[in-house]
């Protein structure tokens, strides 16, 4: 039976755009009818600090929160933020992270830790979850980042047994109808992505 | 019916504009600020909506909308009602004519800083109602039926959301446009009604407040506001308010698939907690055998509970705080329901409802930063080398700190700021601390906003005394942190078209009588440095006023002061550019120190610092 209900928890660093990868799939659930309550927190971030949002879609009733153990799906845009994240993926749930590294000054400067991605993907299978890693590295040129990891997500998480492609898609082209022949590359190049 | 996306903030101004408020003021607070946000500067015929100075002034000027018989709305955040206290309760005592709501925003959680308190508490001290939305849904029709009770019981009601649900988004439901008839304006002089001149009229004022409580009361009973459902006789009741009414789908869904029997449970849901529902909680009681009571923060609900049971003389398990199994910190989801649920049930929470927590002690330590190009980066490190130059150590020299962006430098690699306390604070706690008996400077610094909210009265005590203080007033044009609003001082190109007159922070330091006022552009660092360094050793009040445009919108409107670059051939990699501004735009690969051009808008405070000469303006 298709789940009726996907609660999404994102997380990402100010300036990434990790709450319009929320405000997308948002959109793509109202244009099919499913109810959502998208609760992002900026804090006093800027640019560089750390953001996060909270989409519960399909809900009678809903409270804003997703709670510790209640996220089908987590979208991470930082591979250090990714791990704010885990406490709140349900058992068997999917994590995908753009293992991007947006270090704060102390680790530039050698003298704090900043995690490696071996230790993130063990910290996912520890609290249950499925990981899909997108290295950095391998994402093309002038490709959208945020474009690029959402349609990663589609085909690889369960995201995509909510939304197809094309929702999604649809979604980002009614939202910026004139960049769309360049968004929709980088979806491409996400779908393509591993 | 209308169906349309919005946030909880926009929801409560669409919500007053539908019910014909004519004056809409506030002051910017997260997470309270999009409701003005979202319809200032619309030009929406016969509204007046602006951001005023603070929101004591906000509350007096809606409050008095709402006196010549108009609907009014005020907006703020839980920090904000304690400015505006001293007006609000008088306006309670008082009542009103025309619909006069005031929208608070708590931060249970503390998502956004500031104390994590509860404003219920406020509307129990005025004895004034509270509605508490549970959803972006409710903070629409709550809003419209705040305005209606408010005219029905004849005095102000509060409207209390929090975070999570004035920043969430949702379709609403909108209903169809009514026609609203227009409220008559009224000059109503009534003295005994109007004025607090004397105790007959003051405690005359006290009796109708209280019935105006009951009346408010005997109205949310009648319209069903608060869903009472009762379940198995003597088995749990759970009663709950405001967001925590939006998670208890989930719990009992959640605890249902576990085998517990949830259909025979007892639920009171409240719309609000003040008038206190004692009918609805004593019936609940009357019909249970124990209860759980489910509110974020502090325990006036619960309290009621007690009180209810005592005089039913009834002894029943109350799960909650007072028997320690819930918090009065932070904020809830369906697992704290979980958690008191099993609790009065007497089981043990199932495993799976107790997440693995390890992962974030491995997260990279992000502390708040200052942006690329922030004019406030120059009076930090300006402060830092003058107290040095001057021969002092840091932690001789007492820099207090204010509310807003200019609190930043408390953070790293500044360390200058000790303080935080409120709007305005900063000025008379330097005060303080030179009365106190330090020998040493004290300098405090405030932002342009926050200097206009509550600096001033601090900065003319400090004048009235000529006190040997040095106060720095950081004026970058924006009430930037709460997402870039006016004030007072911002541009004239950038107000509502209504605006005719921009204020002087130069002027009214001056109008203060401080005659030792130095201005200097926090971009020229040397500049900065020895204008602290001139200024502090001088006797009575000295104030630098920094002034410089925040990077953040000078960058939204494509402004560049050239660009900095790095040297490759003078650059020792010393680092000393990182470890003192901390500007995001400076960056080392492990190999390398360059500029990030696109982060860097070519402020130029990086310039000075580096000894080789290795950072230049290119060109």
């Amino acid at each position: 039976m298709l789940a009726t209900t996907l609660d999404i928890y994102l997380v990402g660093v100010g300036g990434q755009g990790i709450l319009t990868i929320a405000e997308l799939i948002t959109k793509a659930a109202e244009a099919k009818g499913i109810s959502a309550n998208f609760f992002p927190t900026k804090g006093m971030a800027q640019r560089g600090g750390f953001v996060k949002a909270q989409l519960k879609l399909g809900h009678n009733e809903v409270g804003p929160d997703i709670r510790p153990g209640g996220a089908d799906l987590i979208i991470a845009m930082e591979l250090s933020e990714s791990l704010k994240a885990l406490r709140f993926l349900k058992q068997d749930g999917d994590c995908i992270i753009y293992g991007y590294n947006w270090q704060p000054t102390e680790v530039m400067l050698g003298k704090a830790p900043y995690p490696t991605v071996e230790q993130v993907k063990e910290e996912v299978t520890k609290a249950g979850g499925h990981v899909t890693y997108l290295p950095p590295e391998n994402m093309p040129e002038g490709v959208a980042d945020n474009i690029y990891l959402l349609a990663a997500a589609v085909k690889h998480t369960c995201l995509g047994k909510f939304f197809t492609a094309e929702e999604i898609q649809e979604a980002i082209i009614s939202r910026w109808p004139q960049g769309a022949e360049r968004n929709m590359a980088s979806f491409e190049a996400g779908m393509g992505a591993l | 019916m209308v169906m349309k996306y919005l946030s909880g903030n926009e929801a409560v101004a669409q919500a007053a504009l539908a019910a014909g408020a004519k004056v809409i003021a506030g002051y910017p607070g997260t997470p309270s600020s999009e409701a003005i946000g979202s319809i200032w500067n619309k030009d929406i015929a016969g509204v007046h909506v602006e951001w005023s100075t603070n929101e004591k002034v906000a509350l007096e000027i809606a409050g008095a909308a709402s006196w010549a018989n108009q609907r009014a709305l005020c907006t703020m955040k839980m920090s904000g009602l304690n400015v505006a206290y001293d007006s609000l309760i008088s306006f309670v005592y008082s009542g009103g004519l025309g619909g006069f709501v005031i929208y608070v925003c708590d931060d249970p959680g503390v998502a956004a800083g500031m104390p994590e308190q509860d404003v219920r508490g406020f509307a129990f001290m005025s004895d004034m109602p509270v509605l508490e939305p549970c959803s972006v849904a409710e903070s629409y029709s709550m809003t419209l039926y705040a305005f209606e009770l408010s005219e029905a019981i004849g005095g102000p009601v509060m409207l209390r959301s929090v975070t999570n649900v004035a920043q969430s988004h949702a379709i609403v439901d909108i209903p169809a446009k009514r026609p609203i008839a227009e409220r008559p304006l009224l000059l109503e002089k009534d003295i005994a009604k109007y004025t607090k001149a004397g105790a007959i009229i003051c405690m005359n004022q006290h009796r109708d407040l209280i019935k105006r409580l009951e009346a408010a009361e005997e109205k949310i009973g009648a319209d069903g506001l608060h869903q009472l459902k009762l379940g198995k006789k003597e088995g749990l009741g759970i009663i709950s308010v405001g967001v925590i009414n939006s998670f208890i789908e989930e719990a009992m869904g959640l605890a249902a698939n576990q085998g517990i029997d949830t259909k025979d449970f007892s639920f009171l849901r409240l719309a609000g907690s003040n008038p206190l529902p004692k009918k609805e909680i004593s019936k609940l009681i009357e019909h249970c055998g124990a209860l759980v009571v489910l509110e974020e923060n502090e325990d006036y609900i619960e309290r009621c509970a007690y009180l209810e049971a005592y005089k039913a003389a009834k002894i029943m398990p109350i799960t909650g705080k007072q028997n320690g199994v819930l918090s009065r910190i932070g904020n809830f989801n369906a697992v704290t329901i979980l958690k008191a649920l099993y609790q009065a049930v007497d089981q043990e929470l199932p495993p799976q409802f107790i997440s693995y927590e390890g992962a974030e002690a491995l997260c990279a330590a992000r502390p708040i930063g200052v942006c690329a190009g922030c004019p406030h980066r120059g009076v930090y490190i300006g402060i830092n080398q003058a107290v040095r130059k001057l021969g002092y150590k840091k932690d001789e020299v007492m820099v207090t700190g204010d509310i807003g962006c200019t609190i930043l430098g408390m953070s790293p690699p500044f360390h200058t700021l000790w303080t935080e306390i409120a709007m305005g604070a900063s000025i008379p706690m330097a005060l303080g601390y030179h009365y106190a008996g330090i020998k040493t400077p004290v300098i405090a610094t405030i932002g342009d906003s926050t200097f206009m909210h509550g600096g001033m009265p601090g900065l003319l005590n400090a004048v009235q005394n000529q006190v040997d203080i040095t106060v720095v007033i950081m004026d970058n044009g924006w009430t930037a942190m709460t997402g870039m609003q006016v004030n007072a001082g911002t541009d004239l190109a950038f107000q509502q078209s209504n605006s005719t007159k921009q204020a002087d922070i130069a002027k009214i330091v001056q109008g203060l009588g401080v005659t030792q006022l130095f201005i200097v552009d926090p971009y020229d660092l040397p500049l900065m440095t020895q204008t602290l360094i001139n200024a502090i050793p001088l006797a009575g009040i000295k104030v630098i006023l920094a002034r410089r445009e925040c990077a953040i919108q000078t960058g939204r409107r494509k402004i560049r002061y050239g660009k900095s670059i790095v040297l490759e051939d003078k650059c020792t990699k010393c680092k000393v550019c990182i470890n003192t501004t901390g500007c995001p735009s400076i960056v080392f690969d492990g190999e390398r120190v360059f500029v990030d051009a696109g982060q860097c808008n070519g402020c130029g405070i990086c310039n000075s610092l580096c000894k080789f000469g290795a950072l230049v303006k290119e060109g």
